[in-house]
């Protein structure tokens, strides 16, 4: 039975030579990813541009560089999924189909944001879309996601809820507890370990007993595996096994998938722990411009293509960004709105 | 126990403990999406019985054993709450909220305003607390008041059965995460527990014993001492006003105003410990309001002491406000001694 | 189009920053990526990588001025691109509509629990050394009592509320009732002044508790210019005998007596506090000799009434501890001179004649509640009525005037207490001659 569990996840059937996602999805499905691999790009850049220039307040945590894995987990779920994600969840919500310009204004504090503009960047959620909300709390989401994994065997729902998490969450004790309750009572849940080999500065040699987190399954007694985080299809081909095995009522998966972050862990974050070197090396592992060259390898799209497709979604940025900034802001009246249901309370 | 016959259901007569179960009874009953969580509450019952054989009418699917892990275990109850079920979470002792304080403080209470209202978490934790049984430091706290200090939970303390099973159906059926904190000294008190469904609203406090010349407001096995109390107060002319205030967060200062308004004086007797607890929030809504112009004595507390609840029963009860207590200081108020 | 070089936020709290140096000089050469300026903020230095590759131009902040983040310090020119005058910036920053930045200003205050005002807790000057129970000094505010002439009988000499109520000679409230001497009844009819003439109705003027006829000279003297007069005395109180007076009904069956002994032709009656509900009473059962009714301050329109100040002024004997109740009954309190309340002690009746009125307050008003309902009598009417009332009315609510069916009129005075007859006779007498 062990044995049975831990074996490598195998591609399926027949066409090993191509990609799992060139067998597995359409090219409209394809451009749909690449383009959605763009918007979260863009989006964190304009995001960022607009916090240098003021407009955001706190702070935030950008995943450029990890784009393949958030859009590639998603491929395999649909709007009755759910997602929990962490404070670097820009993508995993653009991922999971959420509005840009719902999540600039949350962003800018408006009303018209996701949150009603009481979450910011660290508590964006979209509840329509399955995404329970990002985390300001490091493994925060993980036991929420077994608890919605639980929802969906009791009442039936069919859902599916993959949860994101970083390395830095495999030492917390709810990612054990998690882990151990979704096992024994076989919830349809996926744990999608985002290792962008540091927690804040700490890297995960320094603060991780084994050598890969994967490996955590087997105390678990769940599939585990280790896949490219940067390259679109292997982290979408990991994710749909596991997520058929959970729709199959057979429980659990850990799927770690190895990543890079470019940019600081904050935006207070100086970069003292690591070397420009290092951030160039994966930066050339770009998973964007991997993801282009697959389309255009298979034919799929053209560089014009490409180039037309990037610059629409810049206008999009631009669009959502220039919408949101003119939407409400909340009355300051409303301050303790939403602290209950029953606001008199 | 739902099989027993009563032929005077206004005379019925059940612990506190069997009031709870009754209520959840009903509520599974009732409703699908209620479940139970918790550890050993399945064929062992609950370590205090409370469960009991709940199990094996509704199954393992609905009252579920989870492993120990406080953490996990309340954030399952917070997940599941987000999607449409409605948990009903018990920890074995209230000190163990200790462990799962991130889920219950920074999520449970939370969700609902970081989303900005688009999602809710309607769960119920239910924590046996208190001291008295010589479970010493680790199992004997009163911790009610680290709940009260956070928005977006609600934190209730029914002193008898009937008020266990009304709150517990109303904690139930509310949006929001409410703490029940239920002394374990309690569990074993028999009362009159009505018939079925009905519910006790959250946010009001019950004036148990109405008097003119002091008010006395306290909770949960306080109440009971207080009373006491206020009989041997009577046979002394002293006519004291003894209200249990049932619900910790949201307060229910129209009760409490109105009683010092009265009698002029207010004594608060509480088991949690004295400094920064429930008797200093009831203490300092008084003196900031209205009611202050009324008072012609300074305000009294009695809560438990600067102190871990120690193992030697003698300790134990020193620890914590006793009858003779909350007569001392009565008299004193009342005599216009303080 | 070249490319922005602005002043980055780069840390949570910052507003402004300064460049420290520049690692490029103006017209250089710059790759995307390479440092390009160090930047200082009050925490820490940081590097700045060139946004884009290319010459850097217009640079136009200096290093060690500190500016706002967001402010346009340079432009990069690619390869190529005409180096014209600096173009209009995209988005200007910090100046450009709402900043999000911590210090949003003043929101903050209201949402505050604002339900402890201090303005509202404080005591008054003289009284503010004074070790005071809060009950304590609201009673000494309210009777004008200074807490320096109270001796405390708390710890530390703290003032309690009975320590005041000692100094105004008050029982305590539940031994109001209790009537201290031993009195006997009197033979003889009630008290009836009259005064004036005229062709128009004569006026029947009632008094209140604890008041006699000499309360209304201020409304006789105009009164009696244009008609006959007739005031009567209570039981119990002025000239009139004193007598046992179990009830409200026994207290309207004696005054109707005295009403009948003043004829048969319609009258104009007008009563206060007490006297108005005797008045009602009386239009009540004799309808057709009532011209019309004027209720100044009435009681018997609602159960509440302030039976301490009733009681106080029943049993006070000397100016001393009549003085601070008298100043109740006003508006304003300085309408009660001291040659007023030296006055009105002398009219007090004797030990006796106290005791007298204790024990009639005790029938009327058991536990400080007025014990007979005139609301139904006041719908019957059909003769002009009109009420006047003052808002700062302290022994009776004005409030229960709002109980008066729409036939009635209201007249309601904001800074007039509970003797409008006393405080503005001018203004009364020109509503009961309408």
């Amino acid at each position: 039975m062990a044995d049975a569990l831990h074996q490598p996840l195998q591609p399926k059937n027949g066409q090993e030579n191509e990609p799992f996602a060139i067998r597995s999805y359409t090219p409209q499905q394809l451009k749909d990813a690449l383009r959605k691999m763009y918007l979260i790009r863009r989006f964190e850049e304009g995001a960022e541009d607009s916090y240098m220039r003021g407009l955001i307040h706190g702070t935030m945590h950008l995943s450029i560089g990890q784009e393949a894995s958030a859009v590639g987990a998603c491929m395999a779920l649909t709007d009755n999924d759910k997602i929990t994600s962490t404070h670097r969840g820009h993508g995993h919500c653009v991922a999971k189909g959420a509005d840009v310009s719902k999540m600039f204004a949350e962003f800018f504090g408006k009303e018209s944001g996701y949150c009603k503009g009481r979450g910011g960047s660290m508590h964006i959620a979209d509840v329509e879309k399955g995404n329970l909300g990002a985390n300001g709390i490091v493994g925060g989401g993980l036991p929420i996601a077994v608890g919605a994994a639980l929802s969906a065997k009791r009442l039936k729902t069919g859902a599916v809820t993959v949860c994101f998490f970083g390395d830095g969450a495999n030492n917390e004790g709810a990612f054990h507890e998690a882990l151990n309750m979704a096992a024994i009572w076989k919830l349809p849940v996926v744990f999608v370990c985002e290792n962008n080999q540091y927690g804040m500065s700490t890297s995960t040699e320094r603060s991780t007993a084994v050598t890969s987190i994967a490996d955590r399954a087997l105390a678990y007694a769940m599939p585990g595996s280790t896949v490219d985080g940067n390259d679109f299809s292997a982290v979408a081909e990991a994710v749909d096994t596991a997520v058929s095995r959970a729709r199959d009522g057979q429980g659990p998966s850990l799927i770690e998938s190895m990543t890079y972050r470019w940019r600081g862990h904050s935006k207070s974050d100086r970069n003292r722990y690591r070397t420009k070197d290092e951030i160039s090396v994966w930066m050339k592992r770009d998973p964007i411009g991997r993801m282009a060259k697959l389309l255009r390898d298979h034919k799929i799209m053209s560089e014009d293509d490409i180039a037309a497709l990037e610059t629409e979604v810049e206008a999009e940025i631009a669009e959502a960004i220039k919408k949101a900034r003119s939407g409400p802001d909340p009355l300051v009246s409303d301050a303790t709105k939403y602290v209950y249901a029953d606001a008199a309370a | 126990m739902t099989g027993e016959a009563h032929t005077d259901s206004s005379l019925r007569q059940l612990s506190y403990a069997e009031a709870i179960r009754e209520a959840m009874d009903i509520a599974l009953a009732a409703d699908e999406r209620v479940i139970l969580m918790g550890e050993d509450i399945g064929v062992y019952g609950g370590a205090f019985q409370v469960t009991g054989d709940l199990v094996h009418k509704y199954g393992e699917d609905r009252v579920m054993d989870t492993p120990i892990s406080e953490l996990g275990g309340a954030g399952v109850a917070v997940g599941a709450a987000m999607t449409g079920l409605r948990p009903v979470f018990e920890f074995q002792f209230s000190d163990f909220a200790a462990l799962a304080m991130e889920q219950i403080v920074n999520q449970a209470a939370k969700v609902r305003f970081m989303l900005g209202g688009a999602a809710s978490v309607p769960v119920v934790m239910r924590f046996p607390a208190g001291s008295g049984t010589g479970a010493a430091a680790q199992h004997s706290q009163s911790l009610e008041a680290w709940f009260g200090h956070v928005p977006g939970l609600k934190v209730v303390q029914p002193s008898t059965p009937e008020d266990a099973k009304g709150l517990l159906l109303a904690a139930i059926e509310d949006p929001d995460p409410v703490m029940i904190f239920e002394h374990k000294i309690l569990y074993k008190m028999k009362g009159t527990v009505p018939d079925g469904h009905y519910t006790t609203p959250i946010g009001t406090a019950a004036v148990r014993r109405s008097g003119a010349d002091l008010t006395i407001v306290a909770t949960s096995l306080m109440v009971h001492k207080a009373l006491e109390a206020a009989a041997t107060l009577a046979d002394e002319a002293v006519d004291a006003e003894v209200i249990d205030l049932r619900t910790v967060r949201p307060m229910d200062r129209d009760t409490v105003l109105a009683s010092v308004r009265k009698t002029g004086r207010l004594l608060c007797v509480y088991e949690g410990v004295k400094t920064l607890g429930v008797g200093a929030e009831v203490s300092a809504m008084v003196a900031e309001s209205d009611a202050f112009d009324f008072l012609d004595a300074p305000i009294v507390r009695l809560g438990g002491a600067e102190s871990p609840i120690p193992y030697n029963p003698e300790l134990e009860k020193a620890v914590v406000p006793q009858v003779p207590d909350i007569l001392n200081a009565a008299r004193q108020l009342a005599g216009g001694t303080v | 189009m070249p490319t922005e070089v602005i002043l980055p936020k780069v840390d949570m709290d910052m507003a402004t920053g300064s460049i420290a140096s520049w690692h490029v000089a103006e017209g250089e050469e710059v790759a995307k990526g390479q440092p390009l300026f160090d930047i200082e903020t009050d925490k820490a230095a940081m590097e700045v990588e060139s946004p884009a590759s290319g010459r850097l131009h217009h640079v136009s902040v200096e290093v060690g001025s500190e500016v706002p983040i967001g402010t346009t310090l340079a432009w990069i020119y690619a390869d190529g691109e005409d180096v014209g005058p600096p173009p209009e910036h995209a988005t200007s920053a910090v100046t450009d509509d709402h900043v999000v930045s911590s210090d949003a200003g003043a929101p903050r205050a209201v949402l505050v629990d604002q339900s402890a005002k201090a303005s509202e807790l404080q005591g008054n000057s003289s009284s503010a050394k004074q070790r005071a129970t809060p009950a304590a000094r609201k009673l000494a505010t309210q009777s004008h009592v200074d807490l320096a002439d109270v001796t405390g009988s708390g710890p530390r000499a703290r003032v309690q509320r009975a320590d005041v109520e000692r100094l105004l000679d008050v029982p305590a409230p539940d031994a109001i009732a209790v009537p201290a001497l031993p009195w006997s009844t009197q033979q003889g009819d009630l008290s009836v002044l009259s005064s004036g003439s005229g062709e128009a109705a004569p006026w029947v003027l009632i008094h209140g508790f604890a008041a006699d006829a000499s309360g209304w000279s201020a409304v006789e003297k105009q009164l009696r210019m244009s008609a006959a007069v007739h005031r009567i005395e209570l039981p119990n109180h002025g000239r009139s005998p004193r007598r046992k007076v179990a009830d409200f009904r026994d207290l309207v069956s004696q005054m109707r007596q005295a009403f009948d002994g003043l004829g048969d032709q319609p009258v104009r009656l007008v009563g206060h506090s007490l006297g108005a509900a005797v008045s009602l009473a009386l239009a009540d059962t004799r309808p057709r000799r009532i011209e019309s009714l004027t209720l100044i301050s009435p009681a018997g329109l609602g159960p509440e009434i302030n039976g301490v100040v009733l009681a106080g002024i029943a049993r006070a004997s000397r100016p001393e501890s009549l003085g601070p109740w008298l100043k109740q009954l006003t508006g304003d309190p300085d309408v009660v001179t001291p040659n007023y309340v030296q006055a009105a002690a002398r009219q007090r009746p004797d030990g006796q004649g106290r005791a007298a009125q204790a024990s009639m307050m005790d029938a009327l008003f058991p536990d400080g509640v007025q014990a007979f309902d005139l609301h139904a009598a006041l719908s019957r009417l059909e003769c002009p009525t009109r009420i006047i009332w003052g808002r700062r009315d302290a022994i009776v609510p004005w409030k229960h005037a709002l109980r008066a069916p729409g036939q009635v009129a209201l007249h309601l005075f904001d800074d007039v207490g509970h003797l409008p007859h006393v405080e503005i006779p001018e203004q009364v007498c020109a509503l009961m001659m309408l």
